[in-house]
């Protein structure tokens, strides 16, 4: 049986189709989201039973996470991404205890039980500081591509310090910057320093590790030497960092089918 | 008709009360539909949902007349007080002398959701320099300048001292375009040195001796101006009598607390309950209508409770509310999401504890003022949220903050690890502006968040 996982996320949908013979993917997808989140999410999913060779009658129940979970109408269930993030990391990282989650529009951070379920969590989802936007908006005004920033950071000696946390200021901080001569290099520095500051600061300092970097800014190289470099302590990408919360829908769906409740209102 | 008890809208309260009217429903003088509410201009109540029992039409017909009931109250040529951040003392004394009726200016705070922001008020604290840095009671100031909420009361009074900033600004905002105030100062509670007479105060804090004469000294004055005002005395005996009233308002509210907040299912919404609490602290300017409002949500719950039937599902989490919303639709938004409230700390929480009845007046009423949750340390209010999580069992924490609100910068943080420390439920801080629309997604995934979190540490 193949059950599904769909995060409708503010930036891409993600789609993982979980075999629950295998207990691993068997697909996994992620396109940019549209307007019609619902019909990518959708598009995507038929995809990838149509490449994969699924049988469609072998797939089961699918569950939607992710800001837009409620728009996803082929999905049976809805569960926030707190808990399916958790239910994901669980099963790819079961060690971890701390979840630090940079999304396109959005930053988590979730500390976890011994046994993987949520201890506590703080989200930051009012403000681009701390999240992708933050990251995209300042490269585009450094004149650098988002998978070069963290080559582009690691060269610098002097990172600058970016102290406004707001996007539009820290973009008006920059000019400044360059226009005093700062390196891009050590701007970049500064600019991954101050997304890891702002979610340091919404996980507090004492986290529990291991620590997992999850969301798409996890494919940032550099943002786990900026996180590590603030928290003190090694924070590891997950693999597959981007479907983490997909993939955990996708087992909470499985789990749904075996009687396990899951904890939907 | 279907009398189970649900959640209903706007449109269908206005059908039932048609029905109900129909088979003989009696109503008070400002009974009605809800609906005339909302065409005269509280909007923000076509998108809530409301318990549907009589009891709550009439609570909220109660709640929604004030401003008629006020100037009726001053046509009949009663003398209306002010009452300005006080959270049950004054009042108690205004109601205690027969020709005085105290309301509550700060109420104005929810004029802004009511009306959905179709009203200068906010416009005209901006244009005073009180602007959205501070807290929506700013909304107040515009009320006071347009003078369409409320009649001016002939009396104003303020508590300013330990209590908060954004507060002590806008009253005297208040005051400097000629509006006078009678201010009485409240001091920090603090906790008695060794060698220091210690007083006993409800809800089980201490102060020291000096603090409580102080406090006593300050209400005397108020006591003068009262007595002066009314054109009597304001004896001893008319403040016990007064301070029985307000007695008796507590204690059907805290067995209405005890039933709404631990019964199974859940037998009364959390906005109905949010509003009967309010009551507690300033009688909606009619204390003896107040008891018969109350006392019938009370009778109502009574009757759920025993033939076992609520307004939500049996296994909704139980929840904890710190502070109240500014929008008063997040209450539905947490039930929506799978959750009931059981238990809160609206500000007010000593509001709910009787007055000391086997003391003189004076030293009871300034016993309680001191009793504030927010004139004392953070710590002793956080020990008391503990203690009522832990009375009524709840599963989960909201701390809901207020933007702009100064009282509350810090008490999440310091709530959260308390709480972390003290007990094992997970707890989120949500800050809710006046019209949270547009965060209502983000808004609901926290709550969901929560509220599965709490349920996955169910088994
Ligand atoms: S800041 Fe807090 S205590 Fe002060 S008026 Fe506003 S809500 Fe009330």
């Amino acid at each position: 049986m193949i059950c599904a996982g769909v995060d409708a996320g503010s930036r891409t949908a993600k789609v993982v189709l979980f075999d629950s013979d295998s207990l691993g993917v068997a697909a996994a997808g992620v396109v940019d989201q549209g307007i019609d989140q619902d019909a990518v999410a959708d598009a995507l999913f038929v995809r990838l039973i149509r490449e994969n060779g699924i049988d469609p009658s072998q797939v089961g129940p699918v569950v939607g996470t992710g800001y837009g979970r409620k728009l996803i109408r082929f999905a049976q269930k809805t569960i926030t991404e707190i808990t399916c993030q958790a239910a994901g990391i669980r099963h790819s990282v079961p060690e971890a205890r701390t979840i630090i989650d940079i999304g396109g529009q959005d930053s988590k951070y979730l500390r976890l039980n011994g046994n993987g379920s949520v201890a506590d969590f703080a989200m930051n989802d009012r403000c681009a500081a701390g999240t992708g936007r933050f990251l995209e908006l300042l490269a585009a005004q450094l004149g650098v591509r988002l998978d070069r920033l963290g080559e582009i950071a690691a060269l610098s000696r002097n990172p600058a310090i970016i102290s406004s946390m707001c996007a539009v200021f820290a973009e008006t901080e920059i000019v400044g910057l360059l226009a005093s001569g700062i390196t891009t290099a050590d701007i970049a520095a500064g600019v991954l320093a101050s997304i890891a500051t702002r979610v340091a600061a919404m996980s507090g300092r004492n986290l529990d590790g291991p620590i997992v970097l999850t969301g798409g800014v996890a494919l940032v190289p550099g943002m786990e030497a900026a996180l590590e470099s603030i928290l003190g302590q090694p924070v590891a990408v997950a693999p597959r960092p981007q479907i983490t919360c997909a993939l955990g829908a996708a087992i909470l769906a499985w789990k749904s089918l075996n009687g396990s409740p899951t904890p939907t209102a | 008709m279907n009398d189970r008890p649900r959640k209903i809208t706007l449109d269908q309260w206005d059908d039932r009360h048609a029905e109900l009217r129909a088979a003989g429903l009696n109503e008070p003088s400002y009974g009605g539909p809800l609906g005339r509410h909302a065409a005269q201009g509280d909007v923000r109540l076509r998108k809530l949902s409301f318990d549907n029992s009589p009891a709550a039409l009439r609570l909220w017909n109660f709640l929604l007349s004030e401003e008629d009931r006020l100037r009726d109250c001053k046509a009949r040529g009663k003398k209306l007080v002010g009452a300005m951040k006080d959270l049950g003392t004054v009042p108690v004394m205004v109601y205690s002398l027969p020709n005085l009726a105290a309301f509550y200016p700060d109420g104005a705070w929810w004029l802004p959701c009511m009306k959905e922001n179709r009203t200068d008020l906010l416009k005209i604290a901006d244009s005073l320099g009180i602007d959205d840095s501070f807290c929506p009671v700013r909304a107040m100031l515009g009320a006071f300048v347009n003078q369409k909420h409320f009649p001016l009361p002939g009396l104003l009074t303020c508590s300013v001292g330990a209590t908060c900033d954004d507060f002590s600004a806008i009253a005297q905002r208040v005051e400097s375009l000629g509006f006078p105030i009678l201010w009485w100062e409240i001091p920090h509670r603090r906790r008695p040195d060794g060698d220091e007479p210690v007083v006993e105060l409800p809800g089980g804090f201490t102060a020291p001796e000096t603090q409580v004469a102080f406090v006593r000294a300050e209400l005397e004055r108020i006591r003068r101006a009262l007595a002066d005002y009314a054109g009597e005395p304001l004896t001893d005996e008319l403040l016990s009598a007064g301070i029985e009233r307000a007695n008796q308002v507590r204690s059907i509210l805290g067995k209405l607390r005890e039933l709404a907040y631990c019964a199974n299912p859940c037998p009364m919404p959390a906005l109905e309950m949010l509003i009967a609490e309010m009551l507690a602290i300033h009688f909606c300017s009619d204390h003896n209508e107040t008891v018969a409002v109350l006392a019938e949500l009370r009778d109502e719950v009574v009757r759920r409770v025993r033939a076992g039937i609520g307004v939500l599902a049996d296994d909704a989490v139980r929840v904890f509310w710190v502070n109240p919303v500014a929008d008063l639709r997040v209450m539905n938004l947490l039930e929506d999401a799978g959750g009931r409230v059981c238990g809160t700390e609206y500000l007010f929480c000593h509001a709910l504890d009787p007055i000391p009845a086997d003391l003189p007046p004076m030293e009871a009423l300034a016993r309680m003022a001191l009793a504030d949750p927010m004139v004392g340390s953070p710590r002793d209010r956080t020990g008391r949220i503990v203690a009522d999580i832990r009375r009524f069992g709840a599963e989960a924490l909201v701390v809901s903050r207020i933007p702009g609100a100064s009282h509350c910068a810090w008490e999440a943080a310091a709530i959260g690890e308390a709480v972390r420390a003290q007990l094992d439920i997970p707890m989120i801080d949500i800050e809710v502006p006046s019209l949270a629309d547009a965060m209502r997604p983000t808004l609901r995934t926290r709550l969901e968040a929560l509220l599965e979190t709490a349920r996955t540490r169910r088994r």
